[in-house]
C-alpha cells in the first residue's frame, strides 16, 4: 500500500479545508486539555489520599497481634526485643515505628471524650503525619516524655489549651482501669479534622508504664516507594509469622477503593469527553468524504484499491487527531507549569474534610497519563474514521464518477 | 505476441432504473487490436459509455465476457480489477478528474506511485510525459491554475505515463473548444501513430471520429456500423 502517497494526499486535504479542520483541531485540543487538567486534579486527589492514609499511622504495611483489629486493647499487645527492626529489604524502607494504640477516655474540666491513646517514640514518627503537623506549643521529645499532644479540634472540644492538665482513663494489662493526669505539651494542627478529634499522643514508655505492660500493639513500616509493597509484605509475613501483617489497602478498604475508583474515573472521564468529540469528528470526516466522492471514484478508477481508499480516510483522521492531541497536550503541559503545585480549596475545606479529603490538592501530571491520552485518542480517531471510510468505498467508482 | 488487446463477447448490460429495466448493451461483440484508434459513437443512451466502462473494468457485464490483454474480467475480484486498471489501462475522463491538491507533475506521478515506482524514476518520467504533451513549463502548477485544455493534457499525461496497453477516453473533448480539441486529437493521433498506443474513445463529436482509424456506431445497445 502506498502509505507515502496516502499520507501526502491526507495532509494536503487537511490543508485544503483549513478553516473547517482548524475548528476541529481546536475542539480536539480543548477536549484533550480538559481531560488532562481533570487528570491532574484526579491524580492529585488520588495520591494525596494515599499519602494521607499511609501517613495516618498506617504506613504502607502494619503489623498487629492476631485479633487486635477486632479488640484493640493492651491485651493484644506483643513484645519487641531490643533492636527489633527487621534488617530486610533495607533499601526499600523509609522508616519503622512501633506504637501502643489503645482506646481511652479523656477529660477536661468541662468535657469528656473517647479517644485513641497512642504511645510513640517521636524519633520514629518521621514516617507519619506528626512530622509535618503544625504545633501550638511543642511536640513530644522522647519515648519517655510523659506529656501529651492533642489535636486542635479536640482542644476546642475540651475547651483546653497548651500547659493545661487532662485526665486520661484506660484499661491496664490486668484488665483494671488506670487513671492519670497528663500535661498538654502541644496542640497539633493537621489536614483533616477527624484525626485531630481522635488521636492523643504520649511517649511509648510513659504509656507502657501506665498500663503495666512492656509491649506495643502495632509496628508500621513506610516504604520508599509504593512499588515495593508486595515484596516487603512477603518478607514481613515470613518475619512476623505469628502476627497479622496487613497493607494499608487492607486496613483502609474505603481509601483503597477510592484509589482504584480514581483510576477508573480517569478512563471514564476520557471516554465521556471523547465520545462527545467523536460525533464532531465523524461528521467532519463524512462531509469531507462526501465532498470528495468524485475524486475518490477517480482514484479507484485509475487503480487504487478500496483498502487504500479506506486507509487514506483513516490516515486523514489520524493526522487530525495527532495534531489536535499534540496541541492539547502541549497547552495542558504549559498550563500545568504555570499553575501553583498545590490547588488550595480551603474555602470549601469543611465539605472536603467531612469526606476525609484534604483541602489542598497536590496537582500531578503523569507522563504515563499523557501517553495513555495519546494512544486512546489515536484509537478513537481510527474508530471515528471507519464509518466515513466505509461510506467512501461503498459507492462504486463508476457511480462516484457520475456524481 | 497476441495482436488482440480487447475481446468483448456477447456482452449485455441492463440497468434497473426504478421499475423499468434499461438495456444499455444487448449482446455486443467487439475485438480491439493492438495499435487501433477506435471511436465508439452514437447518440446518448446508445451504450457507448457502458461499453467503454465494461472494457475498463469499471462495470461488469450481466452476460458475456470482456477479455483485456488475455485476462477475463468476469473472473476478477475488486482488488484484482483495481490492479488490472492500474497496470494495463489508462483513463482519460470527460471532466479531467485531476486531484486539486497535487501539482501537474504529482498528478501525473501518483499512478506510478501507486505502482510502487521510486520517486526519482517517477519524477523523471512525469516530467518527460508532461513534455510530450507540451506542458513541461507547467509541471509545478495545480489544476486550479490551468485552463481546461491544459488540464485535459495533464489527464492524458497521467493516463499514458505508465505506458498502459490500452488508453480509454470517455468524451475527452466534451468540455473543450474546437481549437483545444484539435490539439488534443493531434496529441492522441501522435500517441497512436508514433508509439503504437491502442486507444478507444467514446464520443459523439464528429471531429474526434474523423481522427480515429476505426469507427463503431452503436444504437440502442448494439453495434450497427463498424468500419
Amino acid at each position: 500500500m502506498p502509505i507515502t502517497l496516502l499520507a501526502q494526499l491526507s495532509l494536503r486535504n487537511i490543508v485544503r479545508h483549513r478553516r473547517r479542520n482548524l475548528m476541529l483541531l481546536m475542539a480536539i485540543a480543548v477536549a484533550v486539555l480538559t481531560v488532562l487538567m481533570a487528570n491532574t486534579v484526579i491524580r492529585g486527589m488520588q495520591y494525596d489520599l494515599r499519602e494521607q492514609t499511609v501517613s495516618n499511622l498506617n504506613g504502607h504495611i502494619k503489623v498487629h497481634a492476631p485479633g487486635y483489629l477486632d479488640d484493640p486493647s493492651i491485651a493484644r499487645g506483643f513484645e519487641l526485643a531490643a533492636g527489633w527492626e527487621p534488617k530486610i529489604n533495607v533499601s526499600e524502607v523509609e522508616g519503622w515505628a512501633a506504637r501502643i494504640r489503645i482506646p481511652a477516655v479523656i477529660m477536661s474540666e468541662r468535657e469528656t471524650r473517647g479517644i485513641q491513646f497512642v504511645g510513640i517514640d517521636p524519633a520514629q514518627e518521621s514516617i507519619s503525619f506528626l512530622s509535618k503537623a503544625h504545633y501550638d506549643g511543642q511536640p513530644l521529645n522522647t519515648s519517655s516524655d510523659r506529656r501529651i499532644i492533642i489535636g486542635k479540634e479536640m482542644a476546642d472540644q475540651l475547651e483546653t489549651q497548651v500547659g493545661r492538665r487532662l485526665v486520661i482513663i484506660t484499661q491496664g494489662s490486668d484488665g483494671l482501669n488506670r487513671e492519670a493526669g497528663f500535661r498538654i505539651a502541644g496542640v497539633y494542627d493537621t489536614e483533616g479534622t477527624a484525626i485531630e478529634k481522635i488521636f492523643v499522643f504520649t511517649g511509648v514508655t510513659a504509656l507502657q508504664n501506665m498500663v503495666d505492660a512492656i509491649v506495643v500493639t502495632e509496628v508500621s513500616v513506610r516504604l520508599v516507594d509504593d512499588a515495593f509493597q508486595l515484596s516487603m509484605l512477603d518478607s514481613l509475613l515470613r518475619f512476623f509469622a505469628d502476627l497479622e501483617v496487613k497493607t494499608w489497602q487492607q486496613l483502609e478498604p474505603l481509601a483503597a477503593a477510592f484509589f482504584l475508583f480514581a483510576e477508573s474515573a480517569i478512563y471514564l472521564y476520557f471516554f465521556i469527553i471523547m465520545t462527545a468529540l467523536i460525533f464532531g469528528l465523524v461528521n467532519t470526516l463524512v462531509t469531507s468524504v462526501m465532498e470528495r466522492v468524485h475524486e475518490l471514484g477517480m482514484l479507484r478508477a485509475v487503480g487504487m484499491r478500496p483498502g487504500a481508499v479506506v486507509m487514506q480516510v483513516v490516515i486523514e483522521s489520524t493526522f487530525i487527531m495527532m495534531i489536535g492531541v499534540a496541541l492539547g497536550l502541549t497547552l495542558g503541559w504549559l498550563i500545568f507549569q504555570l499553575l501553583p503545585p498545590v490547588l488550595d480549596l480551603s474555602s470549601f475545606s469543611e465539605g472536603f474534610e467531612k469526606f476525609g479529603m484534604p483541602a489542598k490538592i497536590h496537582l500531578r501530571l503523569h507522563v504515563s497519563d499523557m501517553v495513555l491520552i495519546t494512544v486512546m485518542s489515536m484509537v478513537f480517531g481510527v474508530l471515528a474514521s471507519l464509518y466515513p471510510a466505509k461510506r467512501a468505498v461503498k459507492i462504486s467508482p463508476l457511480e462516484a464518477l457520475r456524481l | 505476441m497476441n495482436d488482440v488487446v480487447v475481446t468483448v463477447r456477447g456482452a449485455t448490460r441492463t440497468y434497473n432504473e426504478e421499475t423499468i429495466p434499461v438495456h444499455a448493451l444487448r449482446g455486443v461483440d467487439l475485438e480491439v487490436h493492438r495499435g487501433d484508434f477506435i471511436s465508439l459513437a452514437g447518440p446518448s443512451g446508445s451504450g457507448k459509455s457502458t461499453l467503454l466502462n465494461l472494457i475498463g473494468g469499471l462495470d461488469q457485464a450481466d452476460e458475456g465476457d470482456v477479455i483485456v490483454d488475455q485476462v477475463s474480467l468476469s473472473e476478477l475480484n475488486e482488488n484484482q480489477l483495481s490492479d488490472l486498471r492500474l497496470e494495463k489501462i489508462g483513463f482519460v475522463f470527460q471532466a479531467y478528474n485531476l486531484l486539486p491538491v497535487l501539482t501537474a507533475e504529482e498528478n501525473v506521478g501518483f499512478v506510478m506511485q501507486l505502482q510502487g515506482m521510486s520517486k526519482t524514476e517517477r519524477s523523471e518520467r512525469a516530467r518527460e510525459t508532461l513534455a510530450s504533451v507540451g506542458l513541461e513549463d507547467l509541471a509545478d502548477r495545480r489544476p486550479g491554475d490551468m485552463s481546461g485544455g491544459q488540464q485535459q493534457r495533464v489527464a492524458i499525461a497521467r493516463a499514458i505515463a505508465t505506458k498502459p496497453v490500452l488508453l480509454l477516453a470517455d468524451e475527452p473533448s466534451a468540455n473543450l473548444d474546437s481549437g483545444t480539441t484539435e490539439e488534443l486529437l493531434q496529441l492522441l493521433k501522435k500517441l497512436n501513430e508514433e508509439f503504437g498506443m491502442t486507444i478507444v474513445t467514446a464520443t459523439h463529436d464528429p471531429m474526434v471520429m474523423a481522427y480515429t482509424s476505426r469507427k463503431i456506431n452503436l444504437r440502442d445497445g448494439a453495434i450497427v456500423v463498424s468500419t
